[in-house]
């Protein structure tokens, strides 16, 4: 019966996508957006329902399709893993979906064919869902190709700068370079196996030896890095991410982000179970780095679009941060602590997926409204685009990990299983723990400047720059940000009724249920429950835990730990509750305040300023002086090239302006591509050296070559 | 090491002990010209026309002081046969409005004052009296008065320098920034009618040609106590003297 549901729907998925396809390139104008927005949003509802049976029901989906000759059957199969990532993915390819319409109609109109992004995204979204149903390598390889592909196709679609086209290519270039990597890793792992499906690559797995399990786990982990924008290998996602078109961007952070996770887990966590040490804590380190790295440059951005892209490294850094740690506990036999670490991973990534949908999508907006995306220029959008202020505000919080938004869960479950590294044995791997800690939660410190900048720029203050609002229907694409911002509270609040669903997920891999440990049963207590002793249950009824137990479905609200007798809760807490009474203690003030001064008169001059006849612009905060702390503190790292001309000047000493330019080299591109270019160059100069155009030359290499060659048949 | 505490054990309180007892050190004062009789008609009149800016006002025989609009040259104290006579305090705020016309600021702020003080074009030496009540002798602090940088904070508008062109849109301003109830303290010749430079293309001549002014402390500049005294008046912990003249012939 679920199976009947759950293939409907898939198939479904399928047909609707082909239609979409054929709809969208057959008709014309109008039409052609209509049939792209409903069968896209049908798409993502069908991905939505099949994955969200898979998980309630528990039940996982399989079907056989045919034979390759040499390869194996092509099979499919949707299990919990797949059916979160995929859920995932619907949550974001909806509110993508809607969207498109506005942005098409304010910025393509007569410039590109719309008509080619319609085909371009049903493509994109059949392989999508392709690369998270397929259960054997072929498929799998297959639709990651077409995906990389299409996404290079997809980013070059509004290239209009050469820089854009050179941005298309670095990222086609590193996608296929990481695809190659995860295909040698295939290959080991695969030697001599049967047939080619998942299950029997997980047998093979178990007999490989250590080297090989290195270099498969660095393969698939850098490989698959890639489109998590891992460093070292993430030098294409900011640029790429600022030239894509701000319709297909969304889709890039929220969906195609995710498939580099899924791939890490699949091959690394599932496939290989038999790990080290080693490899969880390159992860973990891999993944502070990475989070560190890219809050930096966020934090020190000015471009709201480049901002965000380097804001999802950061993100994408916390999750590996927190798949790394999941590694080590298993591997030490901390089967509790790593499925702990592993919900807050998959927590952290849908969390992840819906705020940075919702921020580029307002970012969209907010170009398509001002044709401008520098923060410098920006400023008093709040006045000018209410509501969109108010959901971008949401979005802020959320990413800022901020209670009682969803980030604050996930970002707050990961430093707390870092915590746990107290269990450990080795010293020198608590160290790391401790270490990777510290360096998440400057992560999180930084993200809060990061996007208090973000906000109080373009959003508050006045205006800067001499853009002017370009007029056009706001009201639209009001519900797919908002649908977002609900997401995002709802993630927030209702933690223990998620973690429940993605322990379905984690449970398999991990070898031991997340929720039972993490959401004590405090509403189906019973006295007989070994693990919940009543007068534990007791001290908590009094704090609170067990209110609205008769109305509520579900374990309880409360997020906890236990601990041993000594310290019986190591980590607690309830973002349900915490909401309810914030909210009351808001309504209370405002209460309070309204009633209080209702007497009162109160007058309204302008702002203050210093006391200057104008406040202009210029003289405001800006986004560069915000975050210049940060640039300064952290001037190691970022290096800056500062020049200054100081050529206007009236006498030596009488200068009557300063230019002073400061040109900054991303830390990767630093240490890894340029010495890498400089290389090749150097080897393609030696090269060259031999190759001066005189046919003797050439002659006796050949001469020469020749010889080798008889001599060493000769020795053989 | 160093033993500070224990030298500011030894050296004592320093501070002046006004207002509860009246500060009589030298020189904490340059006092000031007041009514003096006069033998015959005539000498008021001279006196009166030594003064340089028609400060000193003939009236029979004797000489009366409009003292807000006294510069402190000094002339009338040395050097010169028509002398008047001078007194050594320094409680001469002044209500703006008229004597007895200054409504104090409620009983909540006796403790608790914060003054805002805005250089309208002042030469400095008002400012720098103003600067010397920062300091441990007269110490404003131990009377519940601060300064504050923003007029958001402010309760006094504490005004020197005759108001300059430039100045007047940013003194307008922070009048406009500051929450009521606020009151406006004059300090100095100039703040209160211009001063030397009285009223001229690039003068407003004085505060009060800007902003309803509740207090005058005239001086040029006037010693820091007397400046204590003014603030002190908004409070109503003090009561400033009655008017010597009409303002009316200035402004
Ligand atoms: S001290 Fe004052 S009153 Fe005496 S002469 Fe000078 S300005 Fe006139």
């Amino acid at each position: 019966m679920i199976d009947a549901w759950i293939g409907g729907a898939l198939a479904l998925f399928f047909i609707l996508c082909a239609c979409g396809l054929v709809l969208s390139a057959a008709t014309r104008g109008v039409y052609s957006l209509r049939a792209f927005v409903v069968f896209s949003a049908a798409c993502s509802i069908l991905m939505m329902f099949s994955s969200a049976v898979a998980l309630a029901s528990g039940h996982s989906f399989a079907i056989d399709l045919w034979r390759l000759n040499g390869w194996g059957r092509l099979s499919i199969r949707l299990d919990m893993l797949s059916a979160i990532f995929l859920f995932a993915a619907g949550l974001v390819y909806l509110p993508a979906s809607l969207f498109v319409r506005n942005l098409v109609e304010v910025r393509f109109r007569g410039r590109y064919p719309t008509r080619r992004y319609g085909v371009l995204h049903f493509a994109l979204m059949a392989s999508v869902v392709l690369i998270l149903v397929a259960s054997d390598a072929p498929l799998f390889l297959i639709s990651w190709e077409c995906m990389s592909l299409l996404c290079y196709f997809l980013v070059n679609y509004e290239q209009s700068a050469r820089m854009d086209v050179r941005a298309g290519y670095i990222m086609l270039v590193m996608s296929e370079a990481g695809f190659l990597a995860v295909v040698v890793a295939f290959l080991i792992l695969g030697r001599g196996t049967p047939d080619w499906s998942f299950s029997s690559l997980a047998g093979m797995a178990e007999h490989l030896s250590g080297g090989a399990v290195w270099g498969v786990f660095l393969l698939g982990f850098l490989g698959f890095g890639v489109k998590a924008g891992l460093v070292p290998v993430n030098f294409w996602l900011p640029r790429c991410y600022t030239a894509a078109p701000a319709v297909f961007v969304p889709v890039l952070a929220g969906v195609t982000l995710n498939l580099g996770f899924y791939g890490i887990l699949r091959l690394d966590a599932q496939l290989m179970s038999n790990h080290s040490l080693g490899t969880g804590l390159f992860a973990l380190i891999t993944g502070s780095i990475t989070a560190l790295v890219g809050i930096l440059y966020a934090t020190t951005e000015n471009d709201l679009k480049k901002m965000l892209a380097h804001s999802s490294i950061e993100n994408a850094g916390i999750i590996v941060a927190a798949v790394g740690a999941s590694l080590v506990f298993h591997a030490s036999g901390y089967a509790v602590a790593a499925a702990i670490a592993l919900t807050a991973a998959l927590y952290h990534m849908v969390n992840h997926s819906v705020y940075k949908t919702l921020l580029f999508q307002g970012v969209g907006e907010v170009e398509a409204a001002t044709r401008t995306r520098e923060m410098d220029r920006l400023g008093g959008l709040a006045r000018l685009l209410p509501g969109l202020s108010v959901v971008f505000l949401v979005g802020c919080l959320s990413i800022s990990a901020i209670p009682p938004f969803n980030g604050f869960v996930s970002e707050w479950l990961t430093l707390q299983s870092l915590l746990r590294s107290a269990v450990l044995l080795s010293s020198a791997v608590k160290i790391l723990f401790a270490l990777c800690g510290a360096c998440l939660a400057l992560t999180a410190a930084l993200a809060v400047t990061c996007f208090v900048k973000v906000y109080a720029m373009s959003f508050l203050g006045i205006r800067r720059g001499d853009w002017r609002k370009v007029p056009g229907k706001a009201g639209r694409t009001q519900f797919p940000l908002a649908y977002l911002a609900v997401a995002c509270l709802l993630l927030g609040i209702l933690p223990t009724y998620v973690i429940p669903v993605l322990n379905r997920a984690v449970e398999p891999l991990a070898g031991a249920s997340a929720a039972a440990s993490l959401v004590p049963p405090f509403f189906t207590a019973t006295p007989e429950n070994q693990q919940l002793p009543p007068a534990f249950v007791n001290d908590f009824h009094n704090l609170g835990a067990q209110t609205g137990r008769h109305v509520l479905p579900g374990r309880g609200l409360v997020v906890m730990v236990r601990g041993s007798e000594k310290n019986p809760v190591v980590f607690a807490m309830s973002t349900s509750y915490s909401f309810v009474a914030l909210a009351i203690f808001l309504f209370v003030t405002w209460f309070i305040a309204t009633r209080s001064s209702r007497q009162r008169s109160v007058t309204r001059h302008e702002l203050w300023a210093g006391g200057i006849p104008r406040l202009l612009p210029e003289m405001t905060y800006t986004a560069t002086g915000f975050s210049n702390p940060v640039r300064v503190v952290f001037q190691a790292i970022f290096r800056p090239n500062i020049v200054e001309d100081s050529r206007e000047t009236v006498a030596v000493h009488f200068r009557t302006a300063i230019l002073r330019r400061r040109d900054e080299t991303h830390l990767v591109d630093r240490l890894l591509l340029h010495p890498v270019g400089e290389a090749v160059g150097w080897l393609a100069r030696l090269l060259a050296e031999m190759h001066h155009g005189r046919l003797n030359a050439y002659v006796t290499y050949t001469l020469a070559f020749l010889l080798i060659i008889l001599v060493l048949f000769r020795l053989s | 090491m160093s033993f500070w505490f224990w030298h500011g054990l030894k050296k004592g309180v320093r501070s002046t002990h006004y207002p509860r007892k009246f500060e009589s050190a030298a020189g904490v004062s340059p006092g000031r010209p007041v009514a003096t009789e006069f033998d015959s008609a005539t000498e008021a009149v001279l006196a009166a026309a030594n003064c340089p800016v028609d400060a000193i006002v003939a009236r029979g025989s004797a000489a009366e002081v409009k003292l807000e609009r006294c510069i402190y040259c000094q002339h009338c104290h040395y050097g010169n046969p028509h002398l008047l006579e001078w007194n050594s305090d320094y409680e001469w705020t002044m209500a703006a409005l008229g004597p007895g016309k200054y409504q104090p600021l409620p009983g909540a702020y006796h403790r608790s004052l914060h003054v805002m003080v805005v250089d309208a074009g002042d030469c400095g030496a008002c400012l720098h009296e103003v600067k010397q009540l920062n300091n441990p002798l007269y110490n404003m602090h131990r009377l519940g008065i601060f300064l504050t940088a923003t007029p958001r904070f402010a309760d006094v508008l504490l005004v020197v320098g005759p108001v300059s062109e430039n100045m007047r849109v940013p003194l307008l301003k922070t009048y406009e920034a500051m929450p009521t109830p606020k009151r406006i303290l004059a300090v100095g010749a100039c703040a209160i009618n211009g001063g030397v430079f009285g009223r001229a293309f690039m003068s407003a001549g004085g505060a009060a040609s800007v902003l309803p002014v509740d207090l005058l402390v005239p001086g040029d500049p006037p010693p820091p106590l007397a400046i204590l005294h003014a603030l002190l008046a908004v409070t109503g912990r003090k009561n400033p003297v009655a008017q010597m003249a009409s303002l009316e012939g200035n402004s």
